[in-house]
């Protein structure tokens, strides 16, 4: 039982980190992207 | 039923609601965050509508009789920041706390502390906006779209604007991470992703919407900042930049926004339909493909908004059809919730009447739209009363009939309190007529000529101008009657809620309790054939 609460809980960690990730991605891509123009 | 509620004495870490204020301050509890997103969004639509009021006022009669222009710009602005970040925005947020657990047998979201800090940061976030007003300069006036190099002649207002934007994001993009997370990993077990109610699926689209596209305002609103303050020039022609990149890459979000605004209330109107058609949704499989495809094509239509500003004829050609092939995915969605009601036996309570009323008005706007998305009638059409027409369409008997639609479905399952039907279908009325009697007559101003964002206007236009104000009040002074029947149902004044509430509606929202207990599901409920959707 408490291993699987263990587990969902890295799960949950894990998605909410890479989707996470994936905003910051999306925030630094779109700055560099108007380095790179201007 | 049994594994709904929680049997608080025994537990010792289920307890109830906090007293006092410290429980709306460090509440992790879903139901209690979804309450203060809910009442937020109420107050901001409140401000945001008083600020609408102050335009139509100007706008009643030709001429400049209430307000300095600069004032009047400023209204403008802060009434579509408010209103769309602060009104419609946290409603969906709100309703999807309190909903999307129930609706999934989760016990909770996912990350209940980062849902605390979603709400919390916006309260601040709309002071900062608000506080503008008394700034030197005043509020923000440049519109809600902050184009450079316009927007850069903001007073001290523009870094608290650019704070606050940030703000919004953040929280905006933390409720899509909690949402994607408990859709993900917190469903009961032996409900499939296909099994989901498509409440739960359009804010799972809507979530992955908010997490590609608000960083993408943020960056550009860092842009801002730093050609602001620190000598950059991303958008300033003088220094090499470019203005007209900002106007790519605000519309690369402002387009899925628009998606984002309206797809959750495409998900409330695929609830409450079948249960007063009584008869399961039409094509509940293709419903999950038309929502996923407009996502997608909203990402690569953004351009259409520019069409004025030049680009390329074949630019033109594919932003042009690009557009126009929404709405395929949109009309499947409209021939679905029209063939749930076919030979249904249907019933007219007040959130049947808003979503009808949702289906036949937010068309109009479809339809306005696919105009407006045609290059050479957009060059007529741009910056005119008619984009003001169509976007007003989509967004209030769209979105927001979408919400109070939503509002009085689950307000008894909220309160357990059934509310005033009588009142309610007063209020409906009141505000579908209001509504048009608001919005329709933009269309012929526009269509005449008359340009949106200013205070005065040339006499031909004073007759629609005038209808349109006398609809805005009349819709405005009709929002107090919701204000009313809200706080009646909080208050614990009329008929006890059963715990299915209507006539054998589907999902597990109805098999607890009404009102709702502070914890639920602490076992993963079944989905048995009574309340699933498939």
């Amino acid at each position: 039982m408490a291993d699987d609460r263990n587990q969902e809980r890295q799960r949950i960690r894990r998605t909410a980190l890479m989707l996470a990730a994936v905003a910051v991605l999306f925030y630094l891509g779109f700055i560099a992207a108007g380095v790179l123009r201007s | 039923m049994s594994t709904a509620v929680t049997d608080a004495a025994h537990i010792d870490d289920h307890h109830g609601p906090d007293k006092g204020w410290t429980r709306w301050l460090y509440t992790t509890n879903h139901k209690d965050i979804g309450s203060l997103y809910l009442i937020f969004s109420l107050t901001m639509f409140f401000v945001g509508g008083a600020m609408a009021l102050v335009v139509r006022s100007e706008l009643f009669t030709p001429g400049l009789q209430f307000v300095h222009p600069e004032f009047f710009n400023q209204m403008t602005t802060m009434h579509a920041l408010i209103m769309i970040f602060g009104a419609v925005m946290p409603a969906f947020v709100g309703l999807a706390n309190w909903m999307i657990p129930m609706m999934i047998g989760a016990p909770d979201m996912a990350l209940p502390r980062m849902n605390n800090w979603s709400f919390w940061i916006l309260p601040f976030a709309f002071l900062m906006l608000l506080s503008t007003l008394f700034m030197p300069g005043g509020a923000p006036a440049g519109g809600w779209t902050m184009y450079p190099p316009l927007v850069l002649q903001t007073g001290d207002a523009f870094p608290f604007l650019i704070f606050s934007v940030h703000l919004m994001g953040l929280s905006s993009i933390m409720g899509a991470i909690n949402v994607i997370v408990t859709i993900i990993n917190m469903r009961t077990e032996e409900m499939s992703l296909l099994k989901m109610p498509m409440f739960v699926w359009t804010w799972l689209i809507t979530a992955y919407l908010l997490i590609a596209v608000m960083p993408v305002l943020a960056g550009a609103v860092t842009m801002l900042l730093t050609d602001q303050f620190f000598g950059t020039s991303f958008f300033l022609a003088a220094g090499g930049g470019d203005p007209v990149m900002f106007q790519h890459i605000f519309w690369f979000f402002g387009h899925p926004e628009v998606y984002i605004m309206i797809l959750p209330a495409f998900g409330i109107v695929s609830e409450i339909i079948p249960t007063f058609a009584r008869k399961p949704l039409f094509g509940h499989d293709s419903m999950v493909y038309a929502a996923s495809s407009i996502a997608f094509l909203s990402f690569i239509v953004w351009a259409h908004h520019m069409f004025t500003v030049g680009m390329p004829l074949t630019g033109q050609l594919f932003f042009m059809f690009a557009t126009m092939l929404i709405a395929v995915p949109t009309g499947v969605k409209v021939f679905n919730w029209t063939a749930t009601m076919w030979r249904g036996a249907m019933t007219f309570e007040t959130p049947m009447l808003f979503s009808l009323a949702f289906l036949f008005l937010f068309t109009i706007g479809g339809f306005s739209g696919l105009m407006l998305a045609i290059v050479p009638a957009d060059i007529q059409y741009h910056d005119s009363y008619f984009v003001v027409a169509h976007f007003h369409y989509v967004l209030v008997p769209g979105a927001i009939f979408g919400i109070m639609a939503g509002v009085y479905y689950w307000l008894p399952k909220w309160t357990g309190r059934m509310y005033n039907e009588t009142l309610g279908q007063w209020h409906f009325w009141l505000s579908t007529i209001f509504v048009n009697v608001t919005f329709f007559p933009m269309h012929f101003l526009g269509l005449a000529g008359m340009p949106r964002r200013i205070p005065d206007y040339a006499t031909q236009f004073t007759d629609f101008n005038t209808v349109a104000s006398i609809g805005a009040f009349g819709f405005g002074l009709s929002q107090l009657l919701f204000l009313y029947i809200i706080v009646q149902c909080a208050r614990r004044q009329g008929a006890e809620a059963t715990s299915e509430v209507w006539d054998n509606p589907k999902g597990l929202e109805w098999t607890v309790p009404s009102p709702a207990p502070y914890h639920t599901f602490d076992e993963p409920p079944p989905v048995t054939r009574d309340v699933a959707f498939t």
